[in-house]
């Protein structure tokens, strides 16, 4: 226990000796003749003695005044304990609510922690201090900005929900923090994590940064990769179980569901961070696969995975164009799509997006543009959805900052080009590869229809040669036709997905895997899938069941599978060392001088009632029922 | 004009009372008491030898006839007596709610006039006025004694401070005839011991009318004062809490055993009169059932 204003001490110092000194003193008494002294004399004989001062006797009252003293005082000293925590008057507790937050030590889940750890630290907030809560992983939220209330923080906190989606990467949440904190010197940023997170290096943030990690366990299995292939006669079942564990060998048994009959068992016997596979074939009527690891382990949210089978499902993609080798060779290599080529002079397009999804439009632009999703390559002239406003030449190549899913596993630094053209997206574009003044690839959706924009001729590069190209294309259509095609079947949880529903189509109705559903009658479908599991989509038209879609979310994410909680994090800070931080010597001050007032109140009513006690004493005896009469003894009757 | 000590209708009921003396005591003329001495009345007394000079009407002659010797036939005579009447009128006296000296005023006249309705003589002293001795008014008797009595209890007025003892002594010395004596104070003085012992060395038929205002029996005081002796006592500062009032009320019944006690034992009758209790019952009620009147 240390004091934060020790100076306050020095008013016990003035007035102990104060309230003693006016016990010493002797009292102004009130002038009362009475019939004689003669009893009162027999009585106080010791009283007498005409100086100033008195001998001090113990006294209740004096005793509890100079106990409310030196409550008093010792609460103006603002006494406080040390402990784990922050000592900041703007707090910002960025809590990572990310899948692997899930991981169950001992009883309660790693996010429980968390928020009992968060609700601690906004406890031990100083008067006045105001907290922001923010959490990380999937989409940040801030349900807490800047408020003292601290009920509001608790409810914020408890509020706070895991996210499957999304991975932990603090980059958003540290810089969102920094501006946060840069506004107010006596800041303090806190990690709630289990520590598995990404840091950016490049980000100072201008406040000290305190790190609790949450978690104990390191051992999980988790089904790291579950697919369903169709083959020659029937379908091609793979599973891969990975144990994340960092020293401890783990012996699970694989359950394998066929349409939710058991079909198989799989005993495994997994070595630290080695995986296992398994491929089994299966019959082609089969439409769900479930795989599952019995027992028990950290996260059981990846003990589950799903897969539905695409036999015999199709994605039309039309392409309009003069025809390209390279991208007629390259969509015919993705699974699960069907193309068909129109000539250049089409001007009316008959089919729905239903029908169609996805249209390529190679170096056209017709008059009117086709339904459904667009990816443009090398727009001759503007649309509604940019304009073109020149050319560019051997434009250089730059890959926008972060990961996104159309680049994924898709390198360009290879690439080169001859000439592109210069266009000037709308609002709606986000540019995924960059340019010198323009961009070379851009994509977004406008009005529920994603559009993807490629600003030069394939023919005038040498991105075709390359291997990112087939990547590259199977990323964009699988980005323009989601729900459908090669991995159609496989929604990433967390991700927004629209799902392109026929005008003729009366009504479809989704179904969750904990069971709800989602009707709507019309238009594209919008969810974002918060659950893991299998998810099936019916359409009807009147009433009668048109299609039925299945998608699986799974968690197939090392990152958020490994569970080991760590000690450290480093983040740099303004002002001090690119240091990693523990919280074993972090202070945190828990101020305790409130109690200390409370108990001063208490005792102030304690001294109020021993002075008027003998008030108290008659009111109960009255009380009672036994009058106090003051004319007490009538004449003795007795002899 | 001051108001009348009583209304008639307690007077009435005065004059169905009547003093008990406890024995039988001389006085100076012919009255309604028996007298200690022989004389004329009907009833018999004694016998006793004729000697030479004795009134022969008074010998017995049946006895004559028997004996064949003289005898007188004696009777006892009956006479008057002399009510002493004392009343403290120290300014402590004057206090109290309520007061003491009218409580104790009122008292004695009504002790003294159910004497004189019995045609006893009452002598009434009020002492400690001053060094002389203060207010007296001398044997009034029969009902006609009446009004004098009552006027000279009206026109007294307290004050002074004189000693209690000191005027009890020269009583005793001075009071010719001893008889019944009622004395009112409040015996807040630390003499009050010597008092009572000289009034008792005569053989004064003694009540002692201790008057305490309720004030003084249980005190209602809360807080710090300076006790002021009405009297001209030294001040005296107490801090009254309720422990203090404890140990007053725990000091003050010991000092009223201790009176009590001193008059038990020697023969003194001992009333104790706080003065809340209406007059008019302390006497009709109070003061028969202890014996001092009937």
């Amino acid at each position: 226990m240390s004091l934060l204003a020790p100076l306050a001490l020095i008013g016990a110092a003035i007035i102990g000796p104060l309230i003693v000194a006016m016990y010493l003193l002797k009292l102004r008494r009130e002038d009362r003749t009475v019939s004689s002294t003669f009893l009162w004399r027999r009585m106080v004989r010791d009283v007498e003695a005409n100086a100033p001062w008195q001998r001090l006797r113990p006294n209740w009252l004096l005793f509890l005044q100079l106990l409310i003293m030196l409550l008093l005082v010792l609460a103006l000293a603002r006494p406080f304990f040390f402990t784990q925590g922050i000592a900041g008057r703007n707090l910002v507790i960025i809590i990572d609510r990310s899948a692997s937050m899930g991981a169950i030590d001992e009883d309660t889940s790693r996010l429980a922690a968390a928020k009992q750890q968060a609700i601690q630290l906004v406890d031990q907030l100083p008067d006045g201090g105001r907290a922001t809560i923010i959490a990380t992983g999937g989409r940040m939220e801030v349900p807490a900005s800047a408020t003292a209330d601290l009920r509001e923080l608790r409810d914020a906190i408890n509020s706070i929900e895991l996210s499957i989606g999304g991975s932990s990467n603090l980059a958003q949440a540290l810089t969102l923090a920094s501006a946060l904190v840069s506004r107010d010197e006596q800041s303090e940023v806190a990690i709630i994590s289990e520590g598995n997170v990404t840091i950016p290096a490049d980000l100072e943030v201008p406040a000290p940064v305190s790190y609790f990690p949450i978690g104990q366990r390191t051992d999980n299995v988790a089904i790291s990769a579950l697919v369903l292939q169709p083959g020659l006669t029937g379908q091609t079942l793979f599973v891969q179980a990975t144990n994340y564990a960092p020293e401890a060998p783990a012996v699970r048994r694989l359950d394998v569901y066929l349409d939710g009959e058991l079909f198989n068992a799989y005993n495994l016997t997994l070595q630290p961070g080695v995986e296992e596979s398994i491929v089994a074939d299966v019959p082609p009527d089969v439409e769900i696969v479930e795989a599952r690891l019995s027992g028990d382990d950290g996260l059981p949210l990846d003990d589950r995975a799903w897969a539905v089978s695409r036999l015999g499902e199709a994605t039309n993609v039309r392409v309009i164009g003069p025809g390209n080798r390279f991208l007629a060779t390259g969509l015919a290599l993705l699974p699960g799509v069907s193309v068909t080529t129109v000539p250049t002079t089409t001007t009316t397009f008959e089919e729905t997006a239903a029908q169609i999804p996805v249209t390529i439009l190679d170096g056209v632009v017709p008059p009117t543009l086709p339904p459904g999703n667009l990816f443009f390559i090398a727009p001759p002239r503007s649309t509604e959805f940019f304009s073109v406003t020149g050319l560019l030449e051997f434009p250089s190549v730059r890959p926008a900052a972060g990961e996104d899913p159309l680049l994924r596993n898709v390198s360009l630094s290879e690439v080169s080009i001859l000439e592109a053209v210069r266009i000037v997206p709308g609002t709606w574009a986000q540019v995924v590869v960059d340019s010198d003044g323009a961009p070379l690839l851009v994509a977004g959706e406008r009005d529920g229809r994603r559009i993807v924009v490629l600003t030069f001729d394939l023919l005038k590069s040498d991105l075709p040669l390359q291997v990112a190209f087939p990547l590259l294309l199977s990323n964009i259509i699988n980005y323009l036709a989601p729900g459908s095609g090669a991995d159609a079947a496989l929604l990433l949880p967390g991700e927004p997905v629209t799902i392109q529903i026929d005008p003729e189509i009366s009504e479809v109705r989704l179904t969750m895997p904990d069971g709800s559903q989602i009707t709507q009658a019309s238009g594209p479908l919008f969810f974002e899938p918060e659950q893991l599991g299998v998810y099936t989509l019916e359409e009807y038209r009147d009433d009668e069941l048109e299609a039925r879609l299945r998608y699986t979310v799974n968690l197939f994410a090392p990152e958020e599978s490994r569970i080991v909680p760590q000690d450290a994090l480093a983040v740099a800070q303004t002002g001090g060392i690119q240091s990693a931080i523990t919280p074993r010597d972090q202070e945190g001050r828990q101020e305790f001088w409130r109690w200390l007032a409370a108990v001063a109140l208490l005792v102030l009513l304690i001294e109020w009632l021993v002075y008027q006690r003998s008030g108290l004493v008659a009111l109960f005896e009255r009380l009672r029922g036994r009058p106090h009469d003051t004319a007490g003894q009538r004449p003795a009757r007795s002899r | 004009m001051t108001e009348p000590l009583f209304d008639s209708g307690f007077l009435r009921k005065l004059d169905r009372l009547a003093l008990i003396t406890r024995r039988a005591m001389l006085g100076e003329m012919q009255g309604e008491r028996r007298s200690p001495r022989r004389g004329a009345s009907v009833e018999f007394a004694d016998f006793r030898p004729y000697t030479v000079g004795d009134d022969i009407r008074q010998i017995d002659w049946n006895l004559y006839a028997r004996m064949e010797r003289f005898f007188l036939k004696l009777f006892v005579a009956e006479e008057e007596l002399t009510i002493h009447l004392l009343i403290d009128t120290s300014r402590s006296m004057d206090w109290g709610e309520p007061n003491k000296f009218e409580y104790a005023k009122r008292v004695a006249a009504a002790f003294g006039y159910i004497a004189l309705s019995s045609l006893d003589r009452v002598t009434v002293t009020a002492f400690g006025s001053s060094e002389r001795g203060g207010a007296h008014l001398r044997g009034v008797r029969g009902k006609r004694g009446a009004f004098p009595l009552f006027n000279f209890m009206q026109q007294l007025a307290p004050g002074g401070a004189g000693s209690l003892a000191a005027a009890c002594q020269r009583y005793a010395q001075t009071a010719r005839t001893p008889g019944p004596l009622l004395i009112c104070t409040d015996l807040l003085d630390a003499g009050w011991e010597d008092a009572l012992r000289a009034l008792s060395s005569r053989p004064f038929d003694m009540t002692v009318l201790h008057v305490l205002a309720p004030q003084e029996i249980s005190p209602t005081l809360t807080g710090d004062f300076r006790l002021i002796d009405s009297e001209g006592g030294g001040p005296i500062e107490i801090t009254a809490d309720d422990d203090m009032l404890r140990r007053y009320q725990r000091e003050f019944n010991e000092w009223r055993n201790e009176v009590e006690t001193f008059c038990n034992g020697r023969g003194i009758i001992y009333l104790f009169a706080d003065t809340s209790l209406p007059v008019e019952e302390f006497v009709l009620a109070q003061m028969r059932q202890r014996g001092v009147l009937r």
